[in-house]
């Protein structure tokens, strides 16, 4: 994550902002800049993480803006994701089919190997990567704005930390409505690519909606990921905010590395994730 | 002295706001902090309640040495010590009572309910009952102000720091906010540090009034010493003129 165009300086302790002076001086320290500042950037990741997770098994946990969120990051992007994911749907049916049919003259099996792509990859990650443009965006703005007009040192002031108020939900509803919204996906590609199946390469519904090819390994490793990317996008994104500087043209730049950075640690979760669910999970 | 700033330093990247700051503020005093906009007064204040952390130096409230607290440490700090944001700050998701009540919530552990009938009294004492249930965006600024007042005031501190308490306020209702942290300091005994560019707050209420510039204290005297000052940065400062020594 070494995207960054802007000249701000992030503090990652939220608990003591420290703003350094990371103009490079000699040559070594110009060479090992990048390095530093992605190193500090992965600290600010992790210690966000460790605190958001240490407030929820501690219990500090806000149920309304809880319910709040989940509806935010759920309900608000129902209908984004399904639009998203019928289009994907029948594109990737549509697409699979002529390129088997270069190979192949039979289309049987096309069903179930979509259904397996969708579960294991394209079902949670485009979800996902939906999810980060809409949500992650809109977290970093949230936080970002409050962090510029100190709305969140008056949080600190009032003896709430940040971190409970602002993180621990966000986290959460993050990674129950990514989850949900996974199965979801997975739901409306499976029934768009039926319909495209059935009006473009007269396939039978009961022979594209086939499951054969997918067991619970797939489900597990469509479960892992949703939830990695449901924790993913809230934290990196808060932290986006959390470190904004710079007013409001600072709120833009966080609001910009939110999304991508949020994409690409799902890209890398994904890269991960396949390779562990590959290795632990063969493919049937 | 209840709050001492001693050799405070404090940098942000390249820019060193602070460079060796000593101030001491009385008990009861209503104290002014004036200088040029990014001379570093409300950094300076924000370091009495841990929101930054100094590079070197030390703070000192009631004798306690402050600056490198860890954060639970500083909540007796911040009970003691209120502040007013500059722009209110006051939460959007929660109406005004309920931003009232969060201090108490969270400080005294007060349940919701507790909290809320507090905070509807305290709303009461700054003329704002009416607007108990309103989101501080249907409110003006002043409304606003007076709300973030009642909520820095919600825990009773000894110690207020107002951090232009007055800008962007029409001069009635900045009168009214200089009225009232007045009051604070003669009736309840209160201590107020106020960060302000206002000549008039300034030159009212002001028991003491210490100058910022290029990172040092320029001046620290009373209003008639401010007044009678020879410094030509300082005359520059509170005569408002345009041009002069002042490097802003």
């Amino acid at each position: 994550m070494t995207i960054q165009a802007q000249p701000l300086t992030q503090h990652h302790d939220l608990e003591d902002p420290v703003h350094e002076d990371d103009r490079p001086r000699t040559l070594v320290q110009t060479m090992t800049a990048p390095l530093s500042a992605f190193g500090q950037d992965m600290y600010g990741l992790w210690t966000l993480l460790r605190q958001t997770v240490q407030a929820i098994l501690q219990g500090r946990v806000d149920r309304e803006s809880t319910f709040a969120q989940l509806y935010s990051i759920g309900n608000g992007s129902v209908l984004f994701i399904t639009v998203t994911m019928i289009v994907l749907g029948m594109i990737l049916v549509v697409q699979a089919g002529m390129q088997t049919q270069r190979v192949l003259p039979e289309l049987s099996l096309l069903g179930a190997n979509i259904i397996q792509l969708l579960a294991r990859e394209f079902a949670p990650t485009v979800c996902a990567m939906m999810l980060a443009t809409r949500v992650g965006a809109g977290i970093a703005a949230e936080i970002g704005s409050m962090v510029v007009t100190d709305q969140v040192d008056a949080l600190r002031m009032s003896g709430a930390q940040p971190v409970d108020y602002l993180v621990v939900p966000r986290l959460i509803a993050g990674v129950l409505m990514t989850l949900a919204l996974s199965f979801w996906s997975l739901f409306i590609a499976l029934m768009a690519g039926t319909f495209a199946a059935n009006t473009q390469f007269d396939l039978n519904i009961s022979t594209f909606v086939n499951f054969s090819f997918v067991n619970m390994g797939d489900y597990i490793v469509m479960t892992l990921k949703a939830i990695a990317y449901g924790a993913a996008i809230p934290i990196v994104s808060s932290q986006r905010g959390l470190t904004t500087f710079g007013g409001s043209e600072g709120v833009g730049w966080a609001t910009t590395n939110a999304v991508v950075h949020s994409s690409i640690a799902i890209i890398l979760l994904d890269l991960i994730l396949s390779v562990f669910g590959y290795i632990a999970f063969p493919p049937v | 002295m209840p709050i001492h700033f001693k050799n405070l330093h404090k940098a942000f990247g390249p820019k060193h706001v602070l460079q060796g700051v000593d101030i001491e503020v009385r008990d009861g005093e209503c104290f002014f902090v004036i200088g040029a906009s990014g001379v570093g007064k409300s950094v300076l204040i924000k370091h009495l309640v841990g929101l930054l952390r100094p590079d070197s130096g030390d703070i000192y409230l009631d004798g306690e040495e402050v600056s490198r607290l860890e954060e639970k440490a500083l909540y007796p700090v911040r009970k003691k010590c209120a502040m007013v944001f500059q722009n209110s700050t006051l939460f959007d998701s929660m109406s005004c009572v309920e931003n009232v009540a969060l201090p108490l919530r969270m400080h005294k552990g007060m349940s919701m309910k507790d909290a809320l009938i507090e905070g509807e009294r305290r709303l009461e004492q700054v003329h704002m009952h009416e607007f108990c249930k309103a989101f501080p965006a249907e409110l003006g600024d002043g409304m606003r102000k007076r709300i973030a007042i009642a909520r820095a005031l919600t825990l009773d501190p000894q110690y207020v720091l107002f951090d232009e308490p007055t800008t962007g306020l029409d001069p009635i209702s900045a009168r009214r906010v200089d009225k009232l942290i007045q009051e604070l300091s003669k009736n309840f005994g209160v201590t107020s540090i106020v960060v302000s560019h206002d000549l008039t707050s300034i030159f009212t209420i002001a028991d003491r009034i210490a100058m910022l510039y290029q990172g040092h204290v320029r001046m620290l005297g009373t209003q008639n010493d401010f007044r009678s000052t020879q410094d030509p940065i300082v005359q520059q400062f509170v005569t408002g003129e345009a041009e002069g020594p002042m490097e802003v």
